[in-house]
């Protein structure tokens, strides 16, 4: 069967009188897994999977015949069906729709930057990167241990993709994606059942690079959580001083950062604008948070973003105040603002304290190893979540003991006025895997502070 | 919403098999012998195709979307591993060769030391149709099939889900017009309202599984309707839908004005006071409660991992309820509630060609057998269930929910309303996560409304920081805690004729990923003394 190509595919919509602009990407993914669990001391491969697929995606502009609007539609489109009906029926939807009028950029002619994107082992030899690991894997699950390995997952991918814009830029770019999980389990005699007490601990992990994957580390962090998972007490209610970790802190900005950007400030969502504290009424560790779109290997590294416009990085707030707003081409149009970069990975800059020094900071402190569920909300800033396990320093008894149970509950804007961050910075990535179930498929980096202490957070058991 | 006859088999038309799929099932099918070239080796092909139009309406603009996601997976499992290659390049030259480059890798593949054998045969139709299945299945079934045999199954639906993009986004304009006009109405002005949005998804999903003993299809329409009103920060969401036509996503003033009134509630809200209280849940939040306490832990690859505390408590029948705990997985819903349309977690097969049937999970507080999928099944020696679902073709395939929830009971809601002196009704889900090994459970919740002496009194909570509100605790304590359920049809006095618990359209991930449908739904339950925080 014949197949068309994106020259072909730009010619037609050039021919189209109906259309104003587009966005085109293809992409190219090769994913690589499988599923291990632990079979009478040994490790077993439950599944082994190869995935190859390709896609392209068209955003297409048309002209509406009302003065300032415009139509648009977002399409996947088949290479192994005709093109024209497939533009055909796009064109026809997106003459449907009513939006605001705006102007993609002329095309870029700075140069564009040479980012770290691609673990270059990964782009090379995906298939060899996957035996490695698993023999990695298979050594760590060996290692004599108190507790027991009960399953892990490897997920290895690699993305290419090409963006073609009809002002003309053409700009191909590469990632690399690692995930891995393992979950350990810890057993003892009951007291009170036939059967052992157990309990288990889960740890995943994101990353872009190899380098980036302390794989030996993470099993042995994953077992020992999980030796602890027994000796815990439930908390005590009421309010205290609570240390989070990066992962959290990730969650947690990208949700705020939304309020920085001008997509919230056109459609009336919560909005914070430059000059405005981002906390209100600060007298901790004052937030200076950026876009940094050059972070090497980070999850949302990147030269340009899709409205072709060069990304580069961007202060937000600086000592708790808003200077920016982040404004893609669209909604710079729109608002009649600047263009900004507006994707990059969050850089929050560092406090000045220990890990140590932050566990001494109130009477008593509860450092949370892992929630259940941490759910944010990106419009309050509030967030909430039961604890799976915890870590509580009584700092007048000189005692630590593990906790396990009862919910948290806290706000951005309460808990974080007197912030404390911690002085070890590190490098986070997440990515939303659910592109066929309409998620974004982009991910989210940070590179910030490891810990975080918040205040006066609310806890009942 | 349309009524269903409850005793006859409603009206309606067959979702179809895409001509262009059709064509593809005798070619699919002959990979199947190129995959089992060794003996012991099972060989299966997997096709799906997830056409999708997204609509919404705002204050300011009007959208659509169109995605297409349509792959193969091809696959054997040799009886140590499950092996698949998957790609979303359908040509059939392309297909044989990705079918013998799999066949290399298994060759190549020498399993770990001291892991065990554990072959599978595929059952014939002879002992598929032995099993009970829903009437909705085994009508579709041709008397005389065998192993050859294309056997089609559509979902039934009555009104076209499949309309012009012109008519679907004038109505969510209508929608998105109609919350501003009716606020005044519900205590609001129109300009109280600073975002409103009406989203509607339909979603055209084919599927084609073929094995050495059958080749089978089916054709989903789901759809669903998303309403959400702001003020401020504070936020309203409706989401409906199931598998059928458009009468799975009709949306009256009275739902409009259900959203404006908990908005206004929102703006005033009270923070709440962290403690134990009585607290009645709706439907949607005891399916999430169902979900989370015995549904995840009962997912057989969990138990395989040796993750699960319910798989072990099972071994030893330990009660981990009262009577009123017992919980269902079902994907053979196809009148969801009192409604013709099916609930939104069905199918009438699993991703490795299961056929779905309706199974307990805990029974009075004893757990029964987890459901499965292929290697769940396998490893733990325990019936397979239709429980095998990806994400989309480029995932793997793991054990997962359909639809879950708590047998109906047999009290009203008001009933079970006079039974709070002084607590909650909770009425809107906020997510919710399983700890399957520790028997935790988080059961979010937006808000609270008051009820003392049996009556709400009209003041609502959020949580203590203002944010949602967390129902924590130990599992068997949570389902110890049961004092009653309603019946299906709650407001009714007269016996239920619904067969099934309604269940709304709802979403799940595999612990922190993997997401895939799910229906949540069931009966109001009546807990005590239950954590909020």
């Amino acid at each position: 069967m014949n197949r068309w190509n994106l020259d072909q595919l730009k010619a037609r919509l050039q021919q189209r009188k109906e259309v104003k602009g587009w966005i085109i990407s293809q992409e190219h993914t090769h994913r690589r897994e499988r599923y291990f669990l632990g079979e009478s001391k040994n490790l077993a491969i439950d599944q082994d999977r190869d995935v190859r697929s390709e896609s392209i995606t068209a955003r297409i502009f048309v002209k509406l015949p009302t003065v300032g609007r415009q139509g648009e539609i977002s399409k996947k489109l088949f290479l192994r069906l005709p093109l024209d009906p497939q533009l055909d029926a796009a064109i026809q939807s997106a003459l449907q729709t009513d939006h605001q009028a705006w102007e993609l950029p002329v095309k870029l002619e700075a140069a564009v930057p040479q980012l770290s994107t691609t673990d270059p082992r990964m782009a090379e030899d995906l298939e060899s990167v996957v035996q490695k690991l698993t023999q990695r894997i298979s050594l760590a699950v060996n290692k004599a241990r108190e507790t027991t390995f009960n399953s892990a997952e490897l997920f290895l991918s690699t993305h290419d993709r090409e963006l073609h814009l009809s002002n003309g830029l053409v700009h191909r770019t590469s990632q690399s994606r690692i995930y891995l999980e393992t979950a350990y389990s810890y057993a003892r005699k009951s007291e009170t059942s036939p059967i052992a007490d157990s309990d288990e601990y889960l740890k995943t992990m994101w990353s872009v690079s190899l380098d980036d994957l302390p794989l030996e580390e993470f099993f042995d962090e994953a077992s020992d959580r999980a030796r602890h998972s027994l000796d815990v007490l439930r908390p005590v209610s009421g309010n205290f001083a609570v240390i989070v970790d990066s992962d959290v802190l990730l969650n947690l900005f990208h949700g705020q950062i939304n309020q920085l950007s001008a997509v919230n400030a056109y459609n009336q969502l919560p909005f914070v604008k430059p000059g405005d504290a981002l906390i209100p009424e600060a007298q901790g560790d004052l937030l200076t948070i950026s876009l940094d779109p050059s972070l090497s290997f980070g999850a949302d590294t990147l030269a340009i973003s899709d409205q072709g416009v060069l990304q580069e990085p961007l202060l937000l707030v600086k000592e708790n105040q808003v200077v920016s707003t982040a404004t893609e081409k669209q909604y710079a149009d729109y608002l009649k603002k600047e263009v900004t970069t507006s994707r990059g990975n969050i850089l929050v800059a560092p406090g000045k304290l220990s890990h140590k020094e932050l566990t001494e900071q109130a009477p008593a402190v509860l450092e949370v190893l892992q929630f259940s569920g941490l759910f944010s909300d990106s419009n309050t800033g509030t967030f909430s979540s039961e604890i799976r396990l915890a870590k509580l320093y009584d700092n007048k008894k000189k005692t630590v003991t593990y906790i396990k149970g009862g919910s948290l509950s806290g706000s951005i804007r309460e808990n974080f006025k007197n912030l404390r961050l911690s002085n070890q910075l590190v490098k986070r990535a997440h990515f939303e895997n659910s592109e066929a179930m309409g998620g974004s498929n982009s991910g989210t980096g940070y590179h910030g502070p490891q810990y975080a202490l918040l205040s006066d957070v609310s806890i009942v058991s | 919403m349309s009524s269903i006859q409850l005793t006859a088999t409603p009206p309606g038309q067959r979702a179809t098999l895409d001509p262009e799929l059709q064509a593809l099932r005798k070619p699919l099918a002959e990979l199947v012998h190129t995959l089992e070239a060794q003996e012991g080796w099972y060989g299966s092909v997997f096709l799906e195709r997830r056409a999708s139009t997204n609509f919404s309406a705002n204050l300011k603009q009007t959208n659509v979307s169109d995605r297409v996601s349509q792959g193969v997976v091809l696959r054997i499992y040799d009886g140590y591993t499950l092996f698949e290659q998957a790609t979303d390049d359908l040509e059939l030259e392309s297909l044989k060769q990705t079918a013998l480059k799999l066949v290399q890798r298994v060759r190549g593949n020498k399993p770990g030391s001291g892991v065990q054998f554990r072959p599978y045969h595929p059952p014939s139709w002879e002992e598929r149709r032995a099993q009970k299945l829903d009437p909705e299945i085994t009508s579709q079934i041709p008397a005389n099939v065998n192993a050859l045999t294309p056997v089609h199954f559509g979902i039934r639906f009555q009104k076209t889900p499949k309309v012009s993009a012109s008519e679907t986004l004038d109505r969510l304009k209508h929608l998105v017009l109609k919350c501003l006009e009716l606020a005044p109405k519900h205590g609001l002005k129109s300009e109280d309202v600073t975002f409103a949005m009406a989203r509607q998804g339909f979603s055209q999903e084919e599927s084609i599984f073929i094995d050495r003993e059958v080749n089978i299809s089916q054709s989903l329409y789901r759809i669903a309707l998303t309403v959400i009103t702001m003020s401020g920060a504070e936020r309203t969401v409706s989401r409906i839908g199931g598998l059928g036509g458009l009468e799975a996503v009709e949306f009256s003033d009275a739902d409009i004005g259900k959203l404006l009134e908990d908005l206004k509630s929102l703006k005033t809200a009270e923070r709440l006071n962290p403690g134990k209280y009585r607290v009645l849940l709706s439907p949607v939040l005891t399916g999430v409660l169902a979900h989370e306490a015995f549904g995840h832990s009962q997912e057989g690859d969990t138990c395989a991992r040796g993750r699960s505390r319910a798989w072990e408590l099972h071994k030893i029948e330990e009660k981990v309820g009262n009577q009123h705990a017992t919980i269902l997985n079902n994907p053979a819903i196809f009148q969801n509630g009192t409604e013709d349309f099916a609930a939104w977690g069905s199918y009438f097969f699993d991703e490795e060609g299961w056929f779905a049937q309706e199974q307990v999970l805990l029974d009075e507080g004893t757990l029964k057998s987890p459901m499965t999928n292929l290697t769940s099944a396998i490893r733990l020696g325990v019936p397979r269930t239709a429980n095998g679902k990806r994400e989309s073709w480029a995932s793997g395939v793991y054990t997962r929910q359909t639809n879950t929830y708590f047998s109906p009971g047999h009290n009203t809601y008001d009933e079970l309303l006079a039974q709070i002196d002084d607590g909650f009704i909770a009425t809107e889900a906020a997510g919710g996560m399983e700890d399957p090994k520790g028997m935790g459970i988080q059961v979010g919740i937006q808000f609270l409304k008051e009820v003392k002496n049996g009556k709400l009194t009209g003041r609502t909570f959020k949580g203590p920081a203002g944010g949602d509100i967390q129902m924590t605790g130990y599992v068997p304590d949570v389902l110890k805690s049961i004092l009653g359920k309603s019946k299906i049809e709650s407001t009714s006095e007269r016996p239920d004729r619904a067969r099934h618990p309604f269940n709304d359209a709802g979403g799940c991930g595999k612990y922190h990923k993997e997401f895939v449908y799910a229906g949540c739904g069931g009966t109001y339950v009546l807990l005590d003394q239950v954590i909020l925080g």
